[in-house]
């Protein structure tokens, strides 16, 4: 809580000036009426300021709930207890950028008689993930003439944690190679599971079970069924955090944001284990884990997430020993805005990671700059993008434009037909 | 605006520079809302309140007639000014807005009762006298003396 400031008001300079002028010239030009002009003034300046004293209110601040999502609302309960009446009271509650005022008066000035207790009720919408501090309240209380004004700030915020809104997806890019632990994904290698494989001799310590009785009946010998293991992968989600293109509230690193938030939980529903490399001019990274735990370690990493100017030279090698574990699926989310991204994931490709690329495009942020020239630079722009991802495809990294409003499982469906047409033509 | 043409209709003479000055000050009273800038105020009433005085001295000696309502008329266009600078930053909700008329409307009768009694115990001693002029001077000092000492509260609070 900071100190409490007391200033005049500019109705108190402006009634002593008034009254001191009236006097003035009451006394210079010999006419009483001008001191009588100015008595009002005088007046309320003197019985104002020997009754003024600082309101004693105290203040409490709730929040209904810290944790939601996107474009829900949160309700904060303002509760006004006056120890002393308060002829005027303004009270002013931050809005954090991310949220927006549904219901209710912010700011507001009330009167507050003495021991009178008010509850305010402030309704707001969370139109942007993050984690925004909502509650710190601007007090100014004034006396009963207006002369002074007592001002505190009231640090009284919660952190807020707003997720964002997870979108529809049908399917998700499946990884080329499947891990050792149990999980959903149908294994190529044989083993426990249920969907069938091929067949084979029965040998000793088969399960009678896995018996194929009609192959057997037709070969005059026991055969055994074999099934794929199902197995777990490991996804890494790449997000680059470099650089944005960005409009008013909207900009390609959200859209990469909302869409890991969004494959986080779908992969770790598949009881995948997901990790998150955050590389940018910060470099987060969090080690592959499955279940809810890791969804909120992941989450609330990508709540954090933010644009941090830096020039310094980075590579892949910056990452410790185990974040990237070696047959992961590498799931880039990216503009292909920055060249330390860029090269990072054409390395990791070459080390021999399963690297696809979700370009989040910036095109729909970006204007073609006027004239002639403009125009021209903005084509060769375009142009060298289209290079960048014939060199990741000629990698072997299957890369998809992403554009503002498109959902997202059409674009991952997109990565699939890519990688089944890959499969086809090898 | 009342009070101006008040005064220029009953000065006995230089009626235009009352007028003008009347409007000047009504006219920076405008800026003053329009744009709220609360040290306009100031010059506004300043003004209004010269255009009556020279209106008065053209009349000659003596408190001339509408001196109280003048008086209030200022003082409550001083009041009204103010509050409706507040409700420039944020507006007052109902309940206040009620109180807040009341306690001007109660103003502005307690101004027009003690204008009305300061100008009947002037009356009483027309010439003054050296003991009013000495109480007279003791304010004007007392009230530069309040000036500077704000002054410098402002200042110390902003730094």
């Amino acid at each position: 809580m900071s100190d409490v400031v007391r200033y005049a008001t500019p109705k108190l300079g402006g009634y002593v000036v008034l009254t001191a002028l009236g006097l003035l010239a009451s006394l210079i030009f010999a006419r009483p009426e001008l001191a009588a002009v100015s008595a009002p003034f005088a007046v309320v300046l003197a019985i104002g300021l020997a009754v003024s004293r600082r309101p004693d209110v105290r203040v409490y601040v709730d929040v209904d709930r810290d944790r939601l999502l996107e474009d829900e609302e949160v309700v904060l309960e303002i509760e006004l207890d006056a120890r002393d009446s308060a002829p005027r009271l303004e009270l002013l509650v931050e809005v954090p950028s991310g949220l927006e005022l549904v219901s209710g008066a912010n700011p507001v000035a009330l009167r507050l008689g003495f021991g009178e207790e008010r509850r305010l009720e402030l309704r707001f919408r969370c139109t942007h993930w993050g984690a925004p501090r909502l509650g710190d309240l601007h007090l100014r209380a004034g006396d009963a003439a207006g002369l002074l004004v007592w001002e505190e700030t009231l640090e009284r915020g919660s952190v807020l944690r707003v997720y964002p809104r997870p979108e529809e997806l049908r399917q998700l890019v499946g990884p080329r190679e499947t891990q050792l632990f149990t999980g959903n994904r149908v294994s190529r290698a044989k083993g426990e599971g249920l969907e069938f494989a091929d067949l084979r001799q029965f040998v000793p310590g088969d399960r009678i079970r896995r018996i194929n009785w009609r192959a057997s009946a037709r070969r005059g010998e026991l055969w055994v069924n074999e099934f794929h293991a199902e197995r777990n992968a490991d996804v890494i989600l790449f997000l680059d955090s470099f650089v944005d293109a960005r409009r008013s509230d909207r900009g390609t690193l959200d859209e990469a944001v909302r869409a890991a938030a969004t494959l986080t939980e779908r992969y770790l529903l598949e009881k995948d284990r997901v990790g998150l490399v955050n590389f940018g001019g910060v470099l987060n990274w969090l080690r592959p884990g499955t279940g809810l735990v890791q969804r909120y370690r992941i989450v609330e990493a990508l709540l954090n997430t933010e644009i941090t100017l830096s020039y310094a030279w980075k590579e892949i090698d910056v990452l410790p020993r185990g974040t990237l574990p070696p047959k992961a699926l590498v799931l880039a989310l990216t503009p292909l805005l920055d060249d330390r991204a860029i090269g990072a994931l054409l390395d990791l490709r070459a080390r021999g990671f399963d690297l696809v690329i979700v370009e989040v495009s910036p095109l729909p942020y970006a204007e073609t700059p006027p004239g002639e020239l403009g125009e021209l630079a903005f084509r060769l722009w375009k142009l060298r993008r289209d290079g960048r991802r014939l060199q990741y495809e000629r990698a072997g990294a299957p890369v998809v434009e992403w554009r503002e409003g498109e959902p997202l499982t059409s674009v991952l469906e997109g990565v699939n037909a890519s990688r089944r047409h890959a499969r086809a033509r090898a | 605006m009342a009070v101006t043409l008040y005064g220029t209709f009953a000065a006995d003479r230089l009626a235009l520079l009352v007028l003008a000055l009347g409007l000047t000050g009504a006219a920076l009273l405008t800026y003053a809302l329009a744009t709220v800038n609360a040290g306009s105020i100031v010059s506004a009433l300043v003004g209004v309140a010269a255009s009556w005085s020279l209106s008065a001295w053209t009349r000659g000696t003596g408190a001339p007639g509408g001196t109280v309502l003048a008086a209030v008329g200022i003082f409550v266009a001083a009041e009204l000014a103010y509050w409706s600078l507040e409700q420039a930053s944020v507006p007052d909700e109902g309940e206040l807005v009620a109180r807040r008329a009341a306690g001007l409307a109660l103003r502005g009768f307690g101004a027009l009762f003690l204008v009305a009694c300061v100008l009947a115990a002037l009356g009483l001693r027309p010439g003054g006298g050296l003991i009013l002029e000495t109480v007279g001077v003791a304010a004007a000092v007392g009230l530069l003396a309040i000036v500077l000492v704000l002054a410098r509260a402002v200042y110390e609070a902003e730094r």
